[in-house]
């Protein structure tokens, strides 16, 4: 049995709730629902969500978790919020008081930094359940319709799931259809006088290069049934709605920690409660060795923007950047090395990861950049697709950035893309100064 | 505000996307089976040892950047002191065999399953939809025997059951002390009745010989080359296990020949130097010999394979087909399989020209049910050309 009551957790709801306000703090409401490890570990494992859609894929990782768990290797998140009106959080049961109270202080930046950023605009955080609830419905009927089946939909799905993060990275503008462009570059073709769109074909499809591979293929392949383009709909809006998650992972956490350490040091906890508390946020913001840990590492920057511009600033911060903007603007020399950090990449030759660049003088610029390279969506290659050729043949460019694929994953993902475009499919892309295509 | 509200506990809303997953590892544990059932290291090992197969685990592909220079991470060294061009970390197993092999790329997921060959045959054998292939090819030969089965009220003489039929007589008086028609103290004797008599049955039955005996044929004349061999001891090796899998005993009878025929160990018969000529013939008349003096039809399950390369003397096929007619009416199944990819030419040394049909084509006048012909071309021909000789899924 645990040692709080649900009278207590609303207390201290009610306590938390009125010192967010005081932080002039805009948050959905939060519906917790307290569920035992075991329903802990499916949420994980389902990204969060409620109601999602059945794949291998989630047991996979349900499995994984738990044996992680069961071992000891890792323990479960104390915090799980999810982007919705109102916003849903899960405590665990296991847990003590003292970690509640920092979930649910937690939870209300997280909350407040999803209505309030405005990469988060359009992600419809009011309709977000309903959606998925009636797209796993979808799915689950395709499963058992005798017609189509667990295998026919696994296969459009883990095709889907190969290309699920080539989306746009831009969060917060809409999609222009083709009928759109095509109107907006028959204008531009009309009104050009300076010969620049010269030999600009207005036929070919698309338009611009589309970084949506997913929505181009159900858009564009018409031998698809209607049920293959609707989970390749499913995934692709699952992949929208989670991307301004991955554009600010590292804003949001800050965000987080900076508001559940000034709302639970304005609590004044009895000592019973304090030092769990210290411990366990000690625990969350630390470093990690080697690597960046987004909690840490934005947890340090609102800080910084805190002492040297004041907490309205800090509002402001967390309405306009991402992750890119924000560590650009605001992750400075001074900070670069009170962190310690350093970039690093493998050698292959010797095959051992060696030190590239430090934060000294010279070197803490190209480690800012380098940690830029990293976060969102940068560390996934931008596969664009170049063009849809007469013969029905699906041109794919993969637009190198100065690092090369993996090759072998990239052959993988190809099949992939076949199994989902009905034609021929082209991909090109640059190893080691040397065009490959396949 | 926010609401509280205790999760009611649903069912393991994971339970069927696990189950799914793990049928995804157990058809890739089959499928790396089938890789490694042609490798040195398993055939000719014998019994319990252990066997590691390496399993790919079921990974989710996308595009990712290659481990390499260009493609810098960052990380905190916290209050370490770091220089530029410093190592870090561990060198990496994973990395280090980069390139040896397809599965061992960074990242890849592997399990490693470790099995007896018993569990090996097992898994393999699996595939082939068993149940079905036991109504269909897979016969035991039957035997009829008399057993007892009760006793019934009428028979022969000799088979009368005595304690049986006293029981029924005193079952009777008991009964007729109880109803009052006989009082036991007036010193009446309680006669024996005609439906007191109770009478052995004994009725046939069917018994299944669970024996098996396989005789494996082969040529191991000058054309059976090194490489041959080897294909032929893979699929020897498979045929074996399947057996021995199936049966509760089983003999195996190594016969090899060239221009005659003998029976020989297991050693010898995988190792003998080649020479000489062939006749197929002799091998097949060897065997028909060894099962007239060791092992009756009627109480064996017999299966005979014969491995050659196909090249036959001429003179001799006509015979050869003769034999194997012959030797499949005794044998559950019987198979001829060629291996090796066919020089060509070769077999025409010894017949008369181009135009002369090969052991293979006569082969063919017997083919049915019982008689299979498979070609072995290469290690991957093996686990195909098996399935088709058991029927089992493609």
């Amino acid at each position: 049995m645990s040692e709080w009551s649900m009278d207590e957790l609303q207390d201290w709801d009610r306590k938390i709730c009125v010192l967010g306000e005081a932080l002039s703090l805009d948050w959905y409401p939060i519906d917790y629902e307290i569920c035992d490890y075991k329903e802990m570990i499916g949420h994980m494992a389902y990204t969060g969500l409620p109601t999602h859609y059945r794949h291998w894929s989630y047991g996979k990782s349900f499995d994984r978790i738990q044996t992680e768990y069961n071992l000891g290797m890792s323990g479960l998140p104390y915090e799980m919020i999810i982007n919705s009106d109102p916003s849903i959080s899960y405590l665990m049961t296991e847990n003590p008081m003292s970690t509640h109270i920092l979930t649910m202080a937690h939870c209300v930046g997280h909350s407040d930094f999803f209505k309030n950023n405005r990469m988060f605009a359009e992600t419809g955080a009011d309709t977000v359940i309903d959606r998925f609830k009636a797209a796993s419905k979808r799915v689950k009927k395709y499963m058992e319709d005798p017609n189509i089946g667990v295998v026919a939909v696994e296969k459009i799905l883990d095709a889907c799931h190969s290309i699920r993060f080539q989306v746009p990275r831009t969060p917060g503008i809409k999609r222009r259809s083709h009928k759109d462009l095509k109107k907006y570059y028959t204008r531009l073709l009309q009104k050009d006088k300076t010969g620049f769109f010269d030999g600009f074909n207005i036929n070919k499809i698309p338009l611009e290069p589309d970084q949506n591979i997913l929505r181009f293929i159900a858009d564009n392949d018409r031998s698809l049934a209607e049920w293959e383009r609707d989970l390749i709909r499913i995934v692709e809006q699952e992949s929208l709605y989670f991307i301004p998650q991955a554009f600010t992972k590292i804003m949001n956490e800050g965000w987080a920690c900076m508001i559940h350490e000034k709302i639970v040091q304005a609590l004044k906890l009895p000592d019973k409660y304090h030092i769990s508390f210290m411990r366990l946020h000690n625990q969350v913001v630390r470093p990690h060795l080697g690597q960046v840990n987004p909690y840490h590492l934005g947890y340090k920057i609102f800080k910084y923007i805190e002492k040297h511009h004041g907490f309205d600033e800090c509002l402001r911060v967390r309405e306009i950047h991402n992750d890119e903007t924000f560590i650009k603007r605001y992750l400075n020399q001074e900070l670069c090395q009170e962190l310690n950090l350093f970039s690093f990449s493998f050698d292959k030759r010797a095959s051992v990861n060696r030190v590239a660049e430090i934060s000294d003088d010279l070197g803490w610029q190209t480690v800012r950049d380098d940690l830029i390279k990293n976060v969102g969506l940068n560390s996934i290659p931008v596969v664009l697709v170049k063009e849809l050729q007469k013969d029905g043949t699906l041109v794919l460019e993969h637009q190198h950035d100065g690092r090369d694929i993996e090759l072998s994953e990239a052959n993988k993902v190809f099949e992939f893309i076949n199994d989902l475009w009905s034609g021929d499919v082209k991909f090109t892309t640059i190893i080691e100064e040397e065009t490959w295509e396949f | 505000m926010s609401t509280f509200k205790e999760h009611k506990t649903i069912a393991d809303r994971a339970a069927s996307d696990r189950s799914r997953h793990r049928q995804k590892i157990e058809k890739a544990i089959k499928e790396s089976i089938r890789d490694v059932v042609a490798e040195e290291s398993i055939i000719g090992q014998s019994g319990k040892k252990k066997i590691r197969i390496p399993v790919k685990g079921i990974k989710e592909h996308r595009f990712v950047f290659g481990a390499n220079e260009k493609n810098k991470r960052v990380g905190s060294a916290q209050g370490k002191d770091i220089s530029k061009g410093q190592q870090i970390g561990h060198r990496k197993r994973q990395q280090q065999s980069e390139g040896d092999k397809p599965g061992d790329k960074p990242g890849e997921e592997m399990y490693e399953v470790e099995m007896s060959l018993e569990e090996l045959a097992g898994y393999l054998f699996s595939d082939l939809e068993l149940p079905e292939l036991e109504k269909k090819n897979f016969k035991f030969t039957t035997q009829e025997k008399m057993k007892r089965k009760g006793k019934r009220p009428y028979g022969i003489r000799p088979r009368l059951s005595k304690k049986e039929t006293i029981k029924q007589k005193i079952r009777r008086k008991k009964a007729a002390i109880k109803a009052g028609s006989y009082d036991p103290e007036s010193g009446e004797r309680f006669t024996f009745h005609e439906s007191d008599f109770r009478y052995k049955h004994i009725a046939p039955v069917v018994k299944e010989n669970t024996a098996a005996v396989v005789f494996f044929v082969m040529d191991v004349s000058g054309s059976m080359t090194k490489s041959k061999k080897f294909l032929a001891r893979s699929f020897f090796f498979l045929l074996y296990q399947f057996l021995n899998h199936k049966y509760s005993s089983i003999d195996v009878v190594f016969v090899s020949h060239t221009a005659d025929a003998q029976e020989v160990n297991e050693e010898q018969f995988f190792t003998k130097v080649p020479n000489g000529g062939t006749l197929v013939s002799t091998g097949l008349i060897k065997v028909e010999e060894i099962i007239e003096k060791r092992y009756h039809p009627n109480n064996w399950n017999i299966y005979t394979f014969y491995c050659g390369d196909g090249d036959n003397w001429a003179i001799d096929n006509k015979e050869a087909l003769n034999a194997f007619r012959r030797l499949k009416e005794v044998n559950q199944v019987m198979c001829y399989s060629e291996v090796g990819a066919n020089e060509l030419g070769y077999g025409s040394l010894f017949g008369d020209g181009s135009g002369e049909k090969k052991l293979w084509d006569w082969t063919k006048l017997a083919e049915d049910k019982n008689f299979k012909r498979i070609k072995i071309k290469k290690n991957s021909d093996i686990w195909p050309a098996f399935k088709k000789l058991f029927g089992g899924r493609e």
